[in-house]
């Protein structure tokens, strides 16, 4: 348990640590997540580097190569779906901070549907885009890039339904959402990534 | 992992925690080694499934195919193991559902030497964890380098064949690098820096306990290399794609084992970052800092940034073997020189990663024992910062001679030279903190003025190498062998004897035995300089690096190398026996045998369980010897007024 | 008080001084020096070894000096003086070396684009490197040998290619090195200066054989080169297939053999000379196409390419083997 996060048990004895002083106005928990997308962001752009080694430094003759090609449309049909997901997780947030539960379930919900229906259309883009991850260089980082993504949303799900179950069985309140905070920050994150991967990816 | 804390101080209710040791049929219920040893077996068992399974399924090729079951072995099993100990039991309850308990601290503190070997949350016994077993991998690795060096002693392939050779030279080198140095300053840090700062505990302190229960699991994966068809991972630590690729499967316990290693040391990073951001001390400024936080802060900055970076390189090492992908392969439109890339944009802060906590050690080491204050010390802060900015942007200098964008290597030059600035500065500033001190030459102090003038030739065998023209005469040869050792063994061993020496008291509540840490000091020194100092020699002179064999005239100084090897081990000895009388029957340890500013040591030693009973209250800066009524921290408690003096600075 | 500490520091300066200058500079570390791009890395390392010297007799003359002077005795309770700094000594250390370290920069670049200068017809040799031998083409005379053989005081671009792993080409009386790397073709170009033979070594871990990837740079002088690419020339024109000879050349067996009798100087593999004899035509046969078969005692497997049975051709192969047949019976 964060030592910082006692402040009715601080004690003198040895039984209890005392309160930590607060050096920061910043949360631990959000600097926590914030750090770790930092991370996170980085590991994305280790792949990125990868694509554009295999994109530039290797000197392709065509991108893609041919006889390849990328469904540009069906990718930003998706792109819209996960944007949107952003503002109704940014919905669920809202609502719990002005104590509607009803709000929350709901924008959690339809957060979850929209993510589980991009993981669908992924996985459908894969089955029939042509190329496996074996294909060539471009095949590799192409599945390198959006799996990463795929996985990342995946772990953004897994945490959403955690923030549901719990709403459902009504543990936040106004004062106190910081499981739902945090995963709707994982969940912008991932959408971001999602916009400079569609868009390396796809449109440049 | 980001869930940690996610409902801490909201709680309304609790309910009542199972009791901590229970009995019967439970104790294998309940988290631990009890537990661990059903769940770990089990999660082995169902990797093994389920990769089977699935080729059985596809109709692939063999059924047992030994790369992809190494990789699913090394991700699940330990994953039951963690899951065994209780490593997760909280979040598990929290996913649940339930309400959140409120902490019972039941996992907290150390009141027999059973409890350093179970998931414990307090940063003290985590930081004891991580330094006894980092430098349990220490001895291994180093014995290892003895294998390596009595290959070594006489020309001809005479003890161990080739492929074993280079196995041994990269379990050496990536033990030592991924087990020992990046995680035993994780480990002093966990120690000490909640003491400095003044804070209860870490921010995080249950992936503080599951950071370092990671790192057994990478040693042990690294490890078990060895038993592998085929041997060890033998590509060296530098694991270059194509070769990490056709080399036997013992390749992806370096793959895998890195990957724990660093989510270990990202997690750690985070801890502090967070830690050190968010619950230092009323009045604990920036610029009230010790140094050693600040060296923590910059090299967790670090970690958090570049980590990512080798978890990718290796990962594509991964995919290309186990899913037959093209990262790497030229053939298929893959550029190999991407994997250096990415993997140096790691490895190189990686060596800043290795050596600024120890330049923060040695920077409290001799103001102390100098008994003044440290010379200049907001530049000495500011050149960390001036490190940490370099250090990215210099990683191709390790690839002046691999066949790279030739435009790259004159500003990767101008930037590695520039490095020698901010570092120079340190060095600089250190020798003037002693300058006219008084200075009291116990063996901490031994190491640091030791490692002052090690590290420099470490440093300055870099500016040469740091020349392209040079570089390219004495790339991949001894040269280099002898720069890694200088910089890795003259630095940061040097520097974690140096604080292992200093907090020796406090971790244990025992003095060491001064006159064999002194034996132990000199005879490193020594030993040290006569197995290395030949290696720029044979460098130069075309002994190239990672070879079994060499031409008949190196002999001469490869023996001598190789003695100094031995005499290294026997100093080692003497430090181990050190530490193992000293801590079974050394002197008891007053709080504060070295008359130290900081907080750590206005506290009993060993600190109570929680650290303190009051938040100290700073009120000057760390390292205020010889100004008259100085204070860097006071508590309540003391009476002492607290007044805010003023400003503390290098000027 | 303060004048004489500096005083005694300066004298122990210039102590500790000429004992890094002597050790800098009479010790011979560099090898023999075997090329005009050498000369120019032998004197940026000059360079910096006199500024690297400098700089570690300053650190080493003030670290002995505090170790023997600012010594406190064991009851010393007192503190040093409360300095926290100095600008004008912080921004001098900060200058210096920046200054110190343009002049190596510097100096080093202008090396670097003189020394990767390529004159305009310089000739080439292509390099090919495969797990663990060395082959060196000469597209003007058309022959492919182990060892590497150039003249004296021309300026030659080397080109090289991997077939497997990345290696690493490193001649150290050159000062050259460059790694091959599959994929890509790497470049080297080099002005030999001294006749003589020299150690080729591969730099590079490129597996099990990385120690012994090693053939010899044969630098000769004008004449004797010109002799030998006739001698090259006339075989290949003469007989239009190879004689075996030239095969185990071309294929750089001698880079891993002893065969007196066709040059071969390696020590990799077992010597030819002393084994050939106890072998009939067919067990040659059969180590050559698929070496791994039958490991000769105290060598490893995988060392000695796999592929030769598809590199060379059935007639290349045949001629060989018969002269392999043929030397051993006559030794
Ligand atoms: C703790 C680890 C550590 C540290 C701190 C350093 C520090 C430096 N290193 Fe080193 N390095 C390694 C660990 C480290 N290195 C390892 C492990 C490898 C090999 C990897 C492998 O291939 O296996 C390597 C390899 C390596 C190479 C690649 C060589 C090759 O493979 O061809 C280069 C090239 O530029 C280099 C340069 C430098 C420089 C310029 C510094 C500088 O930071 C040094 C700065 C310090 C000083 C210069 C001394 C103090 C300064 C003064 C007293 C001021 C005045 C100085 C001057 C005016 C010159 N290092
Ligand atoms: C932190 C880093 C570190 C440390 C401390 C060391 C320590 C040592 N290293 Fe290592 N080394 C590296 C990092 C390090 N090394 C790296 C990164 C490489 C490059 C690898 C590569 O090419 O990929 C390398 C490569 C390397 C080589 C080159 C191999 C080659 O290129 O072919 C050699 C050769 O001599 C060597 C030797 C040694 C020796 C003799 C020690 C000694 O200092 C070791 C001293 C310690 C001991 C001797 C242990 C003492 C223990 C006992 C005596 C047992 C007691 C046991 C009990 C009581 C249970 N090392
Ligand atoms: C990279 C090194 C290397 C090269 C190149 C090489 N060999 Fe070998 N050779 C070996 C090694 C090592 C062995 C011993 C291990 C074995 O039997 O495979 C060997 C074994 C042999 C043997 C068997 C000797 C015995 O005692 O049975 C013959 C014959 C031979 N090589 C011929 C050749 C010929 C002909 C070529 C060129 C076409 C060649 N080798 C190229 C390394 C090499
Ligand atoms: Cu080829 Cu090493
Ligand atoms: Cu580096």
């Amino acid at each position: 348990m964060s030592a910082i996060a006692e402040p009715r048990l601080g004690g003198h004895d040895d039984h209890h640590p005392p309160v930590a002083h607060a050096s920061s106005r910043v949360n631990a928990s959000l600097l926590g997540i914030y750090l770790f997308l930092a991370s996170e962001a980085m590991l994305f752009g280790s792949f990125f580097a990868a694509y554009f080694f295999a994109r530039v430094a290797a000197k392709p003759e065509t991108w893609p190569p041919e006889p390849y090609h990328l469904p540009v449309f069906l990718a930003g049909v998706n792109t819209i779906i996960l944007v949107t997901s952003s503002f109704t997780v940014h919905w669920a947030l809202h609502s719990i901070k002005t104590n509607h539960r009803t709000g929350l379930i709901a924008g959690l919900g339809l957060t979850m549907g929209l993510g589980l229906t991009f993981l669908l259309i992924q996985i459908t883009e894969y089955l029939r885009i042509g190329f496996s991850p074996r294909d060539l260089a471009f095949g590799s980082t192409f599945y390198g890039l959006t799996g990463l993504h795929g996985l990342h949303v995946f772990v953004g799900l897994c945490l959403l339904a955690i923030a549901f179950w719990r709403a459902v069985r009504g543990q936040y309140s106004p004062e106190k959402h910081l499981g739902v905070e945090i995963p709707g920050i994982y969940w912008h994150f991932v959408d971001v990534m999602w916009i400079v991967v569609y868009v390396t990816v796809y449109v440049i | 992992m980001a869930v940690d804390v996610l409902e801490h101080g909201q709680l309304e209710h609790h309910e009542v925690a199972p009791p901590a040791y229970p009995g019967g049929i439970r104790r294998f219920t309940k988290g631990g080694w009890l537990r661990a040893l059903w769940t770990t077996p089990l999660a082995f068992g169902l990797a093994t499934a389920l990769v089977c399974g699935i080729r059985w399924g596809a109709h692939w090729d063999p059924v047992w195919d030994l790369a992809p079951l190494l990789t699913a072995w090394t991700i699940v099993t330990p994953i039951g193991f963690l899951i065994g100990m209780g490593a997760f039991d909280y979040w598990f309850y929290w996913i649940s559902g339930q309400r959140t308990r409120p902490e019972d601290h039941s996992a907290h503190g150390a009141d027999s030497w059973r409890d350093y070997l179970r998931i414990n949350t307090d940063h003290k016994v985590i930081g004891v964890q991580y330094v006894v077993t980092t430098f349990s991998f220490y001895l291994i690795a180093g014995v290892l380098a003895l294998f390596v060096r009595a290959e070594l002693a006489q020309p001809g392939s005479d003890f161990v064949n080739t492929q074993s050779y280079n196995g041994l030279v990269s379990a050496h080198a990536g033990l030592m690098i991924f087990l020992f140095i990046v995680p035993i300053f994780a480990g002093f840090g966990n120690y000490v820096i909640p003491l400095m700062i003044g804070a209860p505990d870490m921010a995080f302190p249950r992936l503080n306990a599951l950071s370092f229960w990671m790192l057994p699991i990478a040693g042990l994966i690294m490890l078990c290399g060895f038993l592998l068809p085929g041997g060890q991972f033998a590509a060296g630590w530098t694991n270059y794609a194509p070769l990490a690729e056709v080399n036997p499967v013992g390749n992806i316990m370096f793959q895998m084992g890195v990957q724990w290693a660093g989510a270990s040391s990202i997690a750690t990073a985070l801890n502090f970052l967070v830690t050190i951001i968010t619950m230092r001390a009323p009045g604990m400024t920036f610029w009230r800092m010790p140094l050693l936080v600040w060296a923590n802060f910059t090299t967790s900055l670090l970690v958090v940034l570049a980590t990512p970076f080798l978890a990718g390189s290796q990962f594509m090492l991964l995919l290309d073997r186990v899913l037959h992908t093209n990262f790497f392969v030229a053939e298929n439109g893959g550029y190999v020189i991407g994997y250096q890339h990415i993997f140096w944009f790691y490895s190189h802060p990686a060596v800043y990663i290795m050596i600024l906590p120890g330049f923060g050690i040695i920077s409290e080491i001799i103001a102390v024992f100098s008994r003044k204050p440290v010379f200049g010390y907001r530049l000495m802060a500011l050149s960390l910062v001036a490190i940490l900015i370099l250090g990215f942007s210099v990683w191709a200098h390790h690839m002046f001679v691999a066949g790279m964008a030739p435009w790259l290597r004159i500003p990767m030059m101008i930037t590695t030279l520039l490095i020698a600035v901010p570092t120079g500065i340190k060095v600089f500033s250190w020798l003037a903190t002693m300058w006219e001190g008084r200075i009291h030459f116990r063996t901490p102090m031994l190491f640091a003025i030791g490692f002052i003038s090690m590290f420099v030739i470490g440093g300055l065998s870099g500016i040469y190498l740091g020349s392209v023209p040079i570089d390219i005469h004495a790339s991949d040869t001894y040269f280099i062998v002898a720069h890694i050792h200088y910089v890795l063994f003259g630095g940061s061993v040097f520097t974690i004897f140096a604080g292992a020496y200093f907090w020796f008291p406090k971790m244990t509540g025992r003095m060491y035995n001064e006159r064999l840490g002194k034996i132990h000091f000199w005879t490193t020194f020594v030993a040290f300089n006569v197995t290395f100092f030949p290696m720029h020699y044979v460098g130069l002179q075309g002994m190239p690096r990672r070879v079994a064999d060499y031409a008949p005239q190196f002999a001469d100084w490869n023996m001598v190398s190789s003695i100094g090897a031995f005499a290294l081990g026997a100093s080692t000895m003497l430090f181990i026996y050190n530490v193992v009388v000293s801590w079974n029957r050394g002197e008891p340890a007053p709080s504060n045998p070295w008359r130290s500013m900081t907080i750590e040591w206005q506290l009993p030693s060993p600190p109570s369980k929680f650290n303190f009973d009051e938040i100290p209250q700073v009120v000057g800066g760390p390292y205020e010897y010889g100004v008259p009524g100085a204070r860097h921290a006071v508590f309540q408690g003391t009476g002492v007024e607290v007044k805010e003096p003023e400003k503390v600075g290098a000027h | 008080m303060r004048k004489s500490l500096i005083i005694q520091l300066l004298l122990l300066g210039v102590v500790v001084g000429a004992i890094s200058a002597a050790v800098g500079f009479l010790i011979p570390w560099l090898p023999e020096l075997g090329s005009t791009q050498g000369k120019r890395i032998d004197d940026i390392y000059v360079l910096t070894s006199i500024i690297c010297l400098a700089i570690f007799t300053v650190v080493a003359a003030v670290s002995i000096y505090t170790f023997f002077k600012f010594r406190a005795k064991p009851d010393d309770y007192e503190d040093g003086a409360p300095i926290h700094g100095n600008t004008v000594l912080e921004a001098v250390w900060t200058a210096i070396p920046a200054a110190l370290v343009t002049i190596i920069g510097v100096y080093s670049a202008v090396v670097l684009v003189k020394n990767e200068h390529v004159p305009a017809n310089a000739p080439v040799i292509e390099v090919t490197a495969q797990q663990f031998v060395w082959s060196f083409t000469y597209p003007e005379i058309g022959v492919t040998s182990g060892i590497l053989r150039v003249k004296e005081g021309e300026t030659y671009e080397l080109k090289m290619q991997s077939r497997d792993v990345i290696h690493s080409f490193w001649v150290p009386q050159w000062r050259v090195k460059q790694d091959v790397v599959p994929g890509i073709e790497t470049t080297i170009v080099v002005t030999p200066t001294k006749t003589g033979t020299f150690p080729m070594i591969c730099t590079e871990l490129c597996g099990l054989g990385h120690s012994t990837m090693r053939t010899s740079a044969i630098v000769l002088s004008a004449a004797d080169y010109d002799k030998w690419a006739e001698e090259q020339k006339s075989a290949a024109e003469a007989g239009g297939a190879e004689s075996g000879k030239q095969v185990f050349v071309n294929a750089g067996c001698g880079g891993c053999h002893i065969l007196a009798d066709a040059g071969g100087a390696g020590e990799v593999g077992p010597s030819l000379d002393k084994v050939l004899p106890e072998l009939t035509a067919d067990q040659i046969r059969e180590s050559i196409v698929d070496p791994n078969k039958v490991i000769t005692p105290s060598y490893q497997p995988n060392v000695m390419p796999g592929d030769y049975g598809d590199t060379l051709s059935d007639e290349q192969l045949g001629a060989l083997v018969d002269s392999l047949v043929s030397t051993s019976q006559k030794g």
